[in-house]
């Protein structure tokens, strides 16, 4: 391999383009998203109901790199959001035996329901 | 509002890939892209342009990619169409034949610390299908039938048209860069005329 | 104080819903439209078995979080900030207190206070013997929370909530006075 050609290569070596170019390239795709006649495209791009399904649910698995970061974000996202629910469900009951307990000690009787 | 969307990828819809994982594919991509970009116009705000044009390409035709390597190649064959369209309609880089290229009017220096640089601008200076010619065999590396396939060209006029461009690259390196260029003009050996 | 309404959602998204024994009016989306903060939560049973896998058992939160999901077949919530009181009223509810009443469904609680301005009802659903729902309705000045949970529960598992989660320990539950009496 001549010098030549390592100094091209060097020359012509791969740079990253500007931090933030993935959400720059995120936001032109939503600005296109909103564009009417967009789902009229995708529609004769993938196809059917049932072949987008297929098509996209194949292009899912293949495309992203790796399955099991795909499953990973979601799963992280699932537990999140179970945690978010049950945090939220603890906070009512306790809101709900404060309530209680703040009665019962107004009116000195045990616990049971008030109506 | 927060709402779990797990079973987007089955929404009819190329919105259907989350953009975390558009995103990500991107990000695999951006420096292929990016630099085929940059190194034709040698301009980063029009590569970057040029970059984002290609990536929304890619999402409309999500549809059509069958793999990972199919998406690679997809971008880059795009990236190449794109710049050649770039080039026409925008007449960024006036295209001058390689003869024609100035030659610095001082004593090219003994030592040319900014070799590259000057091989850039040569590049630079090619017309734009050679240009990406040597782009895609020296920054990708592709093979010459890869090569054909992303320009849409035959084999072996990528071969020889590769061929003439680096003779000359090499002939006018030799020039501009004077004793620092010394010895980039000659092939090397093994590598014949096709 | 403001009044807190917790509102048991059920969810409208219907490709995604899961097994909801309550059906949400479509006039809470209204509340949705009017509301400052919305928290809107539709996890059915196979998110919540896909969700556990990755719960750990090596942070207390997350185990408890996961012996509590085990015999769950869908947790719904939807609850709605508004900048000012007012925005909802009680009547926005009664499409929902309508399907919640026996025999399927009982109140188990339900906490008044004017002073506080909050209004908190519990529903429990049973079927041979067993807690299969849970329902909380809770109302603030400025918010309306609904908690919907479908499945086998266990008491000692709802005390678990408290002590866990950021919140201090529920002594409802385990001392069974109410869970079990109805």
């Amino acid at each position: 391999m001549s010098s030549f050609d390592d100094e091209l290569r060097g020359a012509l070596r791969r740079v990253e383009p500007p931090p933030g170019f993935a959400e720059r390239v995120l936001a032109r795709v939503a600005a296109e998203r909103a564009r009417p006649g967009w789902r009229a495209h995708l529609r004769r791009v993938f196809g059917p109901a049932p072949l987008r399904l297929a098509a996209v649910a194949a292009l899912a698995l293949v495309i992203v790199a790796g399955v099991g970061y795909e499953r990973h974000a979601r799963g992280e996202e699932a537990k999140r959001q179970v945690l978010l629910a049950l945090r939220i469900t603890a906070r009512q009951l306790q809101a709900a035996e404060r309530g209680v307990q703040r009665l019962n000690a107004r009116q000195r009787e045990p616990k049971e329901t008030i109506r | 509002m927060s709402q779990l969307a797990l079973t987007d990828v089955f929404v009819p819809d190329a919105a259907v890939l989350t953009d975390a994982d558009f995103a990500a594919i991107v990000r695999e991509h951006q420096a292929t892209v990016f630099s085929i970009a940059y190194n034709f116009l040698r301009d980063a705000g029009q590569a970057e342009e040029l970059a984002q044009d290609v990536f929304l390409q890619f999402y409309k035709n999500l549809g059509r990619i069958e793999s990972r390597d199919h998406a690679a190649n997809w971008l880059r064959r795009a990236t190449c169409h794109r710049a050649i369209d770039f080039t026409r309609k925008r007449a960024a880089a006036r295209e001058v034949a390689l003869e024609s290229a100035p030659e610095p009017s001082s004593e090219p220096a003994a030592r040319d610390p900014f070799l590259r640089e000057h091989l850039r601008k040569l590049i630079a200076s090619l017309p734009a299908r050679k240009r990406l010619l040597v782009i895609l065999r020296y920054q990708e590396e592709m093979e010459m039938d890869e090569i054909a396939t992303a320009m849409k060209m035959p084999a072996r006029t990528v071969r020889t048209q590769l061929w003439r461009t680096m003779a000359h690259l090499r002939e006018k390196a030799a020039r501009l860069l004077g004793e620092a260029g010394s010895g980039l003009a000659t092939p090397p050996k093994g590598e014949r005329q096709p | 104080m403001k009044r807190i309404i917790t509102v048991l959602t059920l969810a409208t998204v219907s490709l995604w819903a899961g097994p909801q024994d309550i059906k949400f009016p479509a006039s809470l989306e209204k509340l949705a439209d009017k509301a400052e903060e919305v928290t809107d939560i539709t996890l059915d049973a196979n998110t919540l078995g896909f969700a556990s896998s990755f719960l750990s058992d090596k942070t207390k939160d997350e185990k408890a979080a996961k012996d509590l999901v085990k015999g769950l077949k869908g947790i719904y919530i939807r609850s709605y900030e508004f900048e000012e009181e007012g925005a909802y009223s009680m009547a926005d509810l009664g499409e929902i207190r309508s399907q919640l009443k026996p025999p399927e469904w009982v109140s188990i609680v339900s906490v008044r206070s004017k002073k506080d301005g909050e209004n908190t009802q519990i529903y429990l659903k049973k079927q041979e013997g067993k807690i299969v729902g849970l329902t909380i309705l809770a109302a603030e000045p400025t918010e309306l929370t609904i908690v919907h949970i479908v499945g086998s529960i266990k008491p000692e598992d709802l005390a678990k909530l408290g002590g866990n989660f950021g919140i201090p320990n529920i002594s409802m539950g385990p001392a069974g006075d109410n869970w079990d009496d109805f």
